[in-house]
């Protein structure tokens, strides 16, 4: 859940992504190619509706998210207690509404290890090695 | 290209009224007619910025024209969701200043306190992109989004954006055609009910009825149009790299002030676009009216009030005279004509001679700035 991609489309042009896919660039009217981008991104900012309209449950939370590579995109939370303009995010698509839930530091950290992962057993293994060594040196001090 | 003068100025009280969106309009077309001392107008504008969804009416333009008892004269009706007025005045001013027409009535007006608030605001919010809707993102869920970035980043406070509300109920309490009269305190303002966070109750104007109207004219009158410009921005705010700040309104003034061959500096009192508090304080700096960063703190030190170095808003703005939609540019337009004619009464800014009017439309997608200059 915490790493996969949302379809996006970008343009030749001027290279900037949109989410979701449009059919032309706001900007140069240029047919837009089908693209992804990662589903992790910042909170630039959000709200929580008190009178949301009809259709929707009050209070109803709401941010605007830049993914990595620049599109942003509206979501839907289950809350924004803790959440501020900077924060790391995640973003899920759940019956075509996407959601972001805030993530934390042991949330990030499995991304990062997920990701070393998938750019080969060698990062992995620099980095499992580099956490031994500091693990040792801090055992080492303490003594 | 043919000067474009304002022979005539005119509009109806602001507020919860019980006329028809017809009889609104035609009361403030006679008062402009009256006042421009002209018996028929040669065509007529009409913004309108959603009567199709809040009264039924269609085919709006022959339908005033008719009502107005002008049939005869060619109507066009405008429409740029809430800065629908400026671009019917645009309208009329492209007519008069290429010689295809010699004068031209501008009138806007909306009708909607009938209607219960939750449908108004779906209604006003269909000008938002449709992707964007499917979240729930009214006006004031974007505006409470703008809101917070604005002030993270800038470091804008909640009691800077409050003072535009209350200077601007203390205008409203001098200008009897404004939708409140009465004033309001800073702490009431910050302890109104949250709408969208950090956005309260008395940050967001109301729900108005009414209607304006000017006439424009190719003869030399009191009142000259120096510069008027449009700006633009996508529909989509996820579109947008810049929350906090709108290039429409950048745009605009860049062509106005390109027009009228002067600068912000000339300029001696405005009418801008409060749809939301923090919008007036957006709005100054994105006009060069002041610098950025700065206008927070100028409103609460009182330069914006009435008596202060620029006053902004003499009329309430849109949070304390209304904002009847189409009828909001127009208003402003009136407005800034009783300023400079000195005809302000209570809130007569004195010695005006430049006056710029600032309308958004929708969440900042179509705006315009325009600028008046007193004959001499």
């Amino acid at each position: 859940m915490i790493e996969s991609t949302i379809p996006a489309s970008i343009c030749p042009r001027c290279e900037r992504l949109i989410v979701p896919p449009a059919a032309r660039c706001p900007d140069h009217g240029t047919r837009m190619e089908a693209a992804t981008v990662p589903n992790t991104g910042e909170v630039v900012s959000f709200t929580t509706l008190h009178s949301a309209p009809e259709g929707f449950r009050s209070p109803l939370h709401i941010a605007l998210v830049e993914l990595e590579g620049g599109a942003r995109l509206f979501c839907h939370g289950q809350e924004t207690k803790g959440v501020k303009i900077g924060s790391h995010v995640a973003v899920e698509n759940v019956d075509s509404v996407y959601y972001f839930s805030h993530m934390g530091f042991a949330d990030r950290a499995r991304m990062f290890w997920r990701r070393a992962g998938a750019r080969g057993e060698k990062v992995a293994s620099i980095s499992k090695s580099l956490v031994q060594g500091l693990f040792k040196g801090r055992s080492s001090g303490q003594s | 290209m043919t000067d474009v003068w304002i022979a005539g100025a005119g509009m109806t009280r602001f507020g919860k009224r019980n006329e028809t969106l017809p009889d609104l309009i035609a009361e403030a077309a006679f008062a402009a007619l009256a006042d421009a001392r002209i018996d028929e107008p040669e065509t007529i504008v009409v913004g309108a910025m959603n009567p199709e969804e809040f009264t039924g009416d269609g085919n709006f333009g022959s339908l005033i024209n008719t009502h107005l008892g002008f049939s005869r004269a060619p109507a066009l009706r405008v429409e740029t969701a809430t800065s629908s007025g400026l671009a019917a005045f645009y309208a009329g001013f492209a007519a008069v200043a290429s010689g295809l027409a010699r004068t031209v009535l501008v009138v806007g007006g909306e009708k909607m306190s009938h209607l219960a608030t939750p449908r108004v605001s779906e209604i006003i919010g269909r000008s938002i992109d449709p992707h964007e809707r499917r979240y729930g993102t009214t006006m004031p869920a974007l505006a409470g989004l703008i809101t917070r970035a604005a002030m993270h980043r800038h470091g804008l406070t909640l009691r800077e954006i409050s003072q535009v509300a209350v200077k601007n109920h203390a205008n409203a309490a001098r200008n009897p055609y404004a939708h409140f009269q009465e004033p309001v305190t800073l702490e009431a303002v910050m302890e109104s009910r949250i709408v969208a966070d950090p956005l309260r109750l008395y940050h967001c104007c109301p729900i108005s009825d009414g209607a304006a109207a000017v006439v424009l004219t190719a003869e030399r009158r009191a009142v000259r149009v120096a510069g008027i410009g449009q700006g633009t921005d996508s529909i989509a705010i996820r579109y947008r790299s810049d929350l906090t700040s709108f290039r429409a309104t950048q745009v605009a003034a860049q062509a106005a002030y390109r027009m009228a061959g002067f600068g912000p500096e000339r300029v001696e009192v405005a009418e801008l676009h409060d749809a939301f508090s923090p919008f007036e304080i957006i709005s100054l700096e994105d006009t060069g009216l002041m610098a950025a960063g700065k206008a927070g703190r100028a409103t609460l030190e009182g330069e914006t009030a009435l008596g202060g170095r620029l006053p902004v808003s003499p009329s309430g703005g849109l949070k304390a005279r209304g904002h009847p939609l189409a009828a909001t540019g127009i208003g402003q337009v009136v407005e800034l004509c009783w300023q400079l004619r000195g005809e302000a009464g209570a809130r007569q800014v004195q010695h005006a001679r430049v006056g710029l009017a600032q309308s958004i439309g929708g969440l900042a997608t179509n705006n315009w700035i325009l600028l008046l200059e007193a004959a001499r």
